[in-house]
């Protein structure tokens, strides 16, 4: 009897136990899995590490186990863009630049479809509805109505959450204003001061007319069919002319080009300016401009490629006038086309190129002894790993009124501050330290200008939308309520940033849509979003998917 | 004379020998890190067929033996191929950077024994005084003290404090000389290197210092350091004529090792001095995986410390004639 009963009971407790171990194991599969947070090293840049930092602790007060991993940039950049099924967050930015002005670079390429395998929309970003707003505000030359259009993209993507947006930093840059006059030292849009314009027009004071700035990497290549790095660009800006040039106020305007005309939809007439000289003397030619943007149209200039694939074809009318025709109806052509490619001189590159068609390196790999270009400042000499050195051309129509731009490669920061102030630099181009220190400097000594400006380009994190639980809206938003933008605004970037909500930023003040949804800093409403999603917690606090729903992606 | 030269016949097939095993460590080393070594040199805007070209052209879709094999070929010829970062020659690259490597690093190295072998000798004369109370606690402070505190004091102090010197480069901004000897002879340049020299050879002297004090010290405890007081010589010719010409041998070939140490350890002294030289170069091709540069930088290191290894042994045996390599 006693026997039977001790059966009994030991039958109904391993019963128990297998039915709690079933069940747990249930919840465990229901549980979600460990999640990776990708960013880049602290020593490269301690702003996103400390994002990163900041961000997982909020996250794990959702339920969720999340953990920060820290790759080297190119290794990051590959396993994002090249294995689109395997990472599960990280963090991202987009870089300002003078053509992203124009908000149809990010509008499309952010979160158009067909950028989705292997383009910009890395995120895995879907919605057809999208498709048809960022295609059609492309080719709305409205502007009224191109706006609505951005308005309802930001409004959709807000909604959405393919990313958290969280900063559009400010970017701190000081000058000396007893070397530069400060009137002649201007401040663009979204980029700050140190822009073309400034390099073009600052007007030296006293005897010192040589721009002395710095940079902390060394420059990688001088080559106006290469962009390699945004170092190197300040330096194409300067030798090579464009048809266009974005001005301080963010909108296109005739550069190389004396005007430009729409015929139609799809037709554009560009006068080209009379009496334009390249560096080594041969006059700079409609020839020289058609082959500028026929060269990217093969496979040696793949950078360049996605701004001139719009093109359909480019006749030459007479030695001035030069007509391209699109293939579709394309607003932000002046922009990002016209404002973008760099007008080479023929009769070097047509050789070059016609030489690399036959080996597999392309035009990347090709750099000139002495660059040739029609710019407002001539080549002179580029110590590796020291400096680059360049001189005004005074044939050019807008003649620098500096004499030299001489760029040193500084990578110890303080050093690059210590020059500033005592002379050997005259404009503090690359800043990676505390903005509030650089502040300082510039209240107790007179002669230093700093002025801060609030970028285009904006910090955010990625969602991998292909991998559960990123899938689920109610995830994403709870996660984007879950993030402390206001901390990271004032903890990272000691308040030289502002808040995000959207890709435009709002130093664009004509696109940028004030109204978007937005979802405040609030963990109890973001764990809210989940309950009614029908997630759940775990004994241990850990989040499970609704019922019906099992974690299939552990340890991949 | 034969036993000499079988010396150094052997020596030098031990060389070899070292040399290629450092180099297909090297080898080995960047072809089996994890990710795609082409990383630096591809952007993601490359389509595929463009890729698998490129993976073609740097051989690198071939088996680990052929690849191990053009290396190795390569490697003898002096061919280190391009920079996957500037794309030009690395041989160009080095060049760029070696020359300011190498007059910074025996400009400070040459200061550093000098300063090393006087002061050791004077340690080891004032043996039981407070100088060397002091001073030995001194010189290890100096050793102890991280290069790049003491290259930022110096900073702050000369260059932007007192603006005796400048705070970065090797040349003054757009500066040109007609030929690298005319810019190492200029005043401008010897004002850019004597604070990085400097700070280095600050560092480099505890070595020196201490090495000479304790040789120094072993060799007056000789006999014939006995007998030359005994003969009433005075002090200063014992210490400095006999003393001190015996205690510097091990001081001379420890010169010449450093010479190999420092060839490409410099990157703290380049980076807070914004000096061009190697050890910058190194760190951001490892960085960057840029593979021709830093295999070829890591292999002129290695090449450099054999090869001043072995001169340390020759000048060992050719200074002391005690010593010998020949087989008795």
């Amino acid at each position: 009897m006693i026997r039977i009963l001790v059966r009994i009971a030991v039958a109904v407790v391993v019963l128990t136990l297998t039915a709690g171990a079933v069940a747990v194991g249930q919840t465990q599969d229901r549980r979600v899995r460990e999640l990776i947070l990708l960013t880049r090293p602290q020593a490269v840049d301690p702003q996103e590490f400390e994002m990163a930092r900041l961000l997982a602790p909020e996250f794990e007060k959702l339920g969720l186990k999340v953990t920060v991993r820290v790759m080297p940039w190119e290794q990051l950049a590959d396993y994002v863009w090249y294995s689109r099924d395997k990472w599960d967050m990280t963090m991202w930015q987009m870089v300002g630049r003078a053509e992203r002005s124009d908000p149809d670079e990010f509008t499309f390429n952010l979160f158009h479809a067909s950028t989705a395998e292997k383009g910009y929309n890395f995120v895995g970003y879907i919605n057809s509805t999208y498709n048809g707003i960022a295609e059609a505000q492309r080719i709305k030359t409205d502007l009224k109505v191109r706006r609505q259009l951005i308005f309802e993209a930001q409004k959709i993507i807000a909604r959405d959450v393919p990313y958290v947006f969280l900063v559009f930093p400010q970017s701190s840059y000081a000058y000396n204003n007893t070397v530069w006059d400060p009137k002649s030292v201007v401040e663009q849009k979204g980029i700050g001061l140190k822009n073309f314009w400034t390099f073009d027009a600052a007007t030296p004071r006293g005897t010192q007319k040589d721009f002395v700035l710095n940079t902390a990497d060394p420059v990688q290549a001088i080559n106006p069919l290469f962009i390699s790095g945004s170092t190197d660009s300040w330096i194409t800006e300067l030798i090579w002319d464009r048809l266009l040039r974005v001005g301080p106020d963010g909108l296109p305007r005739p550069w190389a080009a004396e005007k430009v005309e729409w015929v139609d939809s799809v037709t554009l007439d560009v006068t080209l300016r009379r009496g334009m000289k390249f560096h080594d003397g041969h006059p700079v030619t409609a020839d020289d401009v058609i082959f500028s943007f026929t060269a990217p149209m093969g496979d040696e200039v793949p950078m360049y490629k996605p701004f001139v694939r719009v093109i359909d074809k480019i006749e030459k009318r007479s030695d001035t006038v030069i007509r391209f025709t699109l293939k579709d109806p394309y607003a932000p052509f002046l922009t990002s086309s016209l404002a973008k490619v760099n007008i080479i001189p023929k009769h070097i590159w047509e050789p070059v190129l016609a030489d690399l068609a036959k080996k597999p390196e392309n035009a990347e790999s090709y750099q000139e002894q002495v660059p040739v270009g029609s710019g407002p400042y001539k080549f002179v000499q580029w110590k590796k790993a020291e400096e680059v050195v360049l001189e005004a051309n005074p044939d050019h129509f807008a003649a620098p009124k500096a004499r030299r731009w001489v760029l040193r490669i500084i990578p110890n920061v303080e050093a690059a501050l210590g020059g500033l102030r005592n002379g050997e630099l005259n404009f503090l181009s690359v800043y990676g330290g505390d903005p509030q220190i650089l502040d300082q400097l510039a209240k107790q000594t007179p002669s230093i200008t700093v002025v801060s400006t609030m970028d285009i380009g904006m910090r955010f994190l990625a969602f991998n939308l292909r991998r559960p639980p990123y899938d689920d809206l109610a995830v994403r938003q709870a996660l984007n309520m879950a993030a402390n933008k206001k901390a990271i605004r004032s903890v990272v970037f000691k308040g030289y940033a502002t808040v995000a909500d959207s890709f435009v930023s709002p130093a664009l003040e004509y696109w940028h849509n004030a109204e978007v949804p937005k979802l405040n800093y609030n963990i109890k409403a973001a764990r809210d979003v989940l309950a009614k999603a029908g997630y759940e917690w775990d004994a241990d606090g850990r989040l499970l998917y609704p019922k019906g729903k099992v974690e299939t992606l552990v340890g991949k | 004379m034969p036993t000499r030269f079988s010396f150094l016949a052997s020596r030098l097939s031990q060389t070899v020998l070292v040399l290629w095993v450092v180099a297909t460590l090297l080898f080995l080393i960047f072809r089996l890190m994890p990710g795609n070594p082409l990383v630096a040199y591809i952007d993601p805007n490359f389509t595929a067929e463009v890729q698998q070209a490129l993976l073609r052209q740097f051989g690198l879709d071939q088996p680990l033996h052929v690849q191990y094999a053009v290396f190795l070929s390569n490697l003898v010829r002096g061919e280190f191929g391009r920079s996957f970062f500037s794309r030009e020659p690395v041989s160009q690259v080095m060049w760029q950077v070696l020359p300011n490597t190498l007059v910074l690093t025996l400009s400070a190295l040459l200061l550093a024994y000098a300063v090393g072998v006087v002061g050791g000798a004077l340690l080891a004369a004032r043996r039981g005084t407070w100088a060397e109370a002091w001073g030995i606690p001194a010189v290890l402070a100096t050793r102890a003290a991280p290069e790049f505190w003491v290259g930022m004091l110096a900073l702050a102090l000369f260059s932007f404090t007192l603006n005796w010197f400048p705070s970065s480069g090797a040349t003054s901004p757009g500066s040109a000389y007609s030929t690298w000897w005319a810019q190492v002879a200029s005043w401008d340049f010897l004002r850019h290197l004597t604070l990085p020299a400097l700070t280095l050879a600050l560092y480099l002297q505890g070595l020196p210092t201490l090495l000479m004090r304790s040789t120094m010290l072993e060799v007056m405890d000789e006999d014939f350091i006995t007998f030359c007081r005994m003969r009433g010589l005075p002090e200063r010719t014992i210490l400095l004529r006999h003393a001190a010409r015996n205690a510097l041998l091990p001081v001379v070939t420890a010169f010449a090792l450093g010479i190999g140490y420092s060839i490409g350890g410099n990157v703290i002294i380049e980076t807070v001095f914004s000096w061009p030289g190697l050890g910058r170069t190194l760190v951001r091709a490892v960085a960057a995986k840029d593979y021709p540069v830093a295999q070829a930088a890591f292999f002129l290191i290695a090449v450099v410390m054999i090869v001043m290894n072995f001169v340390a042994d020759l000048l060992y045996s050719l200074l002391d004639p005690r010593v010998s390599h020949e087989r008795q």
